[in-house]
């Protein structure tokens, strides 16, 4: 070892034992957790724990909850990520625009839900989403529409923790995409404007090439994020109502912390790290086809 | 050793004691909310500070089994009955260490929860069921009090659907597993067999409650409603929408705090209906233990002794409506005799209900079968095969261990 990679190795030393340590050691007990039937009883006694193999797994694909936890999961993010990336994108082109003024109060405002806490605001959500004295209704009344039992609905449960979520968390791609946004080449922008392309096609075809792989990066980390929602149905509606925002992590916490059946909660970990991992191999590949890595 | 520094303010932060001479007590719900009351005269006898936590019952299990894996519970903590053999199980809480803690309650409390001949904590109050029903509502249709069997039911439920065809008779909330646990209870049919470690819901008693329960939704006597759309049963109950409702003692404190939407003569309280006549049904509520981690047992055993005692208990009933489970302080209830008589009643009837792990998830499973039962998704032969699937699963470590001898 020459003593530049022995400086090397001092460096890093610290940050490879606190990985080790706080993430890799944790993911691997998760892993030799998911094979075994870790209940409440090991909790008593650990002899009482054996290798089930497979058998965490197949139960899981055999429980209807846990299917309709990964439809509801699905339904969140398909939903959740175009409306937050939509959200983003539009308000980081509105902000991008030369005749808008006080730029950094915009800024802040709109990312300041982003670094408020999620169970404040969520409190705070459930009372604009009241259905007899909600803010939110009170607006829908002004224009004609009837009372909506946002929470109380199973069909509109999921759409108002997604309203909710969309303000959380739309304030930092708009950010990343501020910065993205300035690095779009001005004199293909005038070109653009110059040979007559309309605004439509100035966005398509110089914006967008542009700023393809943050939208990407974007795409992958939101697609993430959905995938893991449980904070916000925990606090808004506890995973109901007829159990219809129950996702995946929030079945994974009540199997593991509730019922205390640990085994069974790994392997759920494991099989939505085997999800994320699959939808992100994918959307690289479509961002290759795309060159935008 | 410098880097220690941060880590040792962080953890004396995160310490859940600020007061580190008090007795910290963890209850849930109402229970939580009004202790203080109860704990100022303890602290002012014995100079022991006592710091409360309420709990909300929906955060309960998971707050308590974290708090018992990271050694961190508190030095008394509230159980509900059903846990308590869960938590002697994991060791989580130490035995009463003196019979005059859980004697003169009512019989069948204290023995409905002891394991292996010891106990483990000691009832706080105690819940029976009663019917409430619309006093008005019967005697329009010829009933000064409501019938007491299920034959009865439903003749008084046929005559109130004609006098009221756009009503209902009985509110009995789909995902709510009461009704038909009582009347399982109340028919003889011990949902489980073989020392507790598989379902038992395919004998012929267990078949007669889901009939019967079945039977209430499909003449229209009871909507096929769950609480998500019934979500202020008082005011259903005080606009008529029902006449009969069954629950415990705590609407009570709804009725007094309502009395204007429905005044007091306007409905009374009855035994909930048996098979032949009222039987018996669980009445389990709330405890209380002490964690096998306090380090100041004797002074958390006396905080148990003046939470549970009669005075206590009569405090508790006069402001959140609980029952005391010591029998001697029912004579100074504030309640009218003719309304505290069934739950006197019922009170002195109890069933006896499996002890296990599992069983309140067995409940829940049952109770979704039920739902689909009387939505005509299964028939009740198919559905108690399937109850007994779903227990025996629920059951299979158990089942396991037993069978290896490992518990008991």
């Amino acid at each position: 070892m020459t003593p530049q990679e022995r400086t090397a190795w001092v460096f890093t030393a610290p940050v490879l034992t606190i990985i080790t340590v706080v993430f890799l050691a944790p993911t691997i007990l998760a892993l030799a957790l998911s094979v075994t039937d870790y209940s409440i009883y090991a909790a008593a006694d650990v002899r009482n724990i054996s290798f089930v193999g497979l058998g965490n797994f197949g139960e899981l694909f055999s429980t209807p909850l846990f299917w309709r936890a990964l439809g509801n999961t699905a339904l969140f993010a398909v939903l959740g990520v175009p409306m937050a990336i939509g959200a983003s994108l539009f308000a980081a082109l509105l902000l991008n625009d030369a005749s808008v003024r006080w730029k950094p109060f915009w800024r802040v405002a709109l990312f300041a839900p982003y670094v408020t806490s999620v169970v404040a605001t969520a409190i705070v959500w459930r009372f604009v989403l009241n259905t007899r004295f909600g803010l939110l209704n009170y607006a829908l009344d002004l224009i004609g529409i009837g009372p909506v039992d946002w929470l109380g609905d199973p069909r509109s449960s999921i759409p108002a923790i997604l309203i909710f979520v969309t303000w959380k968390i739309f304030g930092y791609n708009m950010i990343v995409f501020t910065a993205a946004l300035s690095t779009v080449p001005t004199h293909l922008m005038e070109a653009a404007r110059l040979d007559g392309a309309s605004r439509w096609a100035r966005f398509r075809d110089v914006t967008l090439p542009a700023i393809g792989p943050t939208l990407l990066l974007a795409a992958v980390m939101s697609v993430a994020g959905f995938l893991q929602i449980f904070a916000e149905p925990y606090i808004m509606t506890m995973g109901g109502p007829a159990q219809s925002t129950v996702t995946v992590l929030y079945f994974m916490f009540d199997e593991g912390f509730k019922w205390w059946n640990l085994g069974q909660a790994s392997a759920v970990a494991l099989i939505l790290f085997v999800l994320i991992l699959a939808v992100t191999f994918v959307q690289t590949r479509i961002g290759k086809r795309y060159e935008w890595l | 050793m410098l880097g220690m520094i941060p880590a040792a303010m962080l953890a004396a932060a995160c310490s859940p004691r600020r007061d580190p001479n008090a007795l910290v007590l963890w209850a849930m719900s109402y229970q939580g909310d009004y202790s203080p009351y109860l704990t100022t005269r303890f602290t002012a006898d014995t100079g022991i500070p006592v710091e409360v936590q309420s709990i909300p019952w929906t955060a309960a299990h998971e707050k308590l089994l974290t708090a018992h894996a990271g050694g961190v519970l508190p030095d008394v903590l509230m159980l509900p009955n059903s846990w308590i053999s869960e938590f002697q199980m994991i060791g989580a809480i130490a035995a009463v260490p003196s019979p005059t803690l859980v004697s003169g309650l009512f019989p069948g409390l204290v023995e409905g929860s002891r394991i292996s001949g010891r106990d483990y904590a000691v009832p706080w109050s105690v819940a029976p069921l009663v019917q409430y029903y619309r006093r008005d509502i019967l005697e329009d249709a010829g009933y000064a009090t409501p019938p007491v069997t299920w034959d009865g039911w439903r003749t008084m439920a046929a005559r109130i659907k004609r006098r009221r065809p756009d009503d209902h008779v009985f509110l009995a909330l789909v995902n709510y597993e009461g009704w038909l646990f009582t009347m399982l209870a109340q028919n003889g049919a011990y949902p489980l067999r073989e020392r507790d470690t598989r379902g038992n819901f395919r004998t012929p008693e267990a078949r007669e409650a889901f009939a019967y329960y079945a039977s209430l939704f499909r003449d229209g006597y009871a909507p096929l409603a769950s609480s998500t759309e019934i979500q202020d049963p008082l005011a259903a109950f005080a606009a008529g929408q029902f006449a009969i409702w069954e629950g415990g003692a705590t609407w009570l404190l709804d009725m007094r705090r309502r009395a204007a939407e429905l005044p007091p003569e306007r409905w009374g309280a009855a035994r909930v209906a048996g098979p032949r006549g009222p039987g018996p049904t669980s009445a389990k509520d709330v405890s209380l233990s002490v964690s096998t981690t306090s380090h100041r047992p004797a002074e958390a055993w006396a905080l148990v002794r003046h939470l549970t005692s009669s005075e206590s208990e009569l405090r508790f009933a006069t402001m959140i409506s609980t029952l005391p489970a010591r029998v001697d302080a029912w004579d100074g209830l504030d309640i009218p005799p003719r309304v505290l008589q069934p739950f006197r009643e019922q009170a002195h009837d109890l069933a006896v209900s499996p002890m296990v792990v599992g069983w309140e998830r067995i409940q829940i499973e049952v109770q979704l079968i039920a739902e689909r039962i009387v939505r005509g998704l299964m028939t009740i032969d198919e559905g108690l095969a399937e109850a007994d699937r779903r227990a025996d699963r629920i059951l299979a470590k158990r089942r396991s261990l037993v069978e290896s001898g490992r518990i008991a």
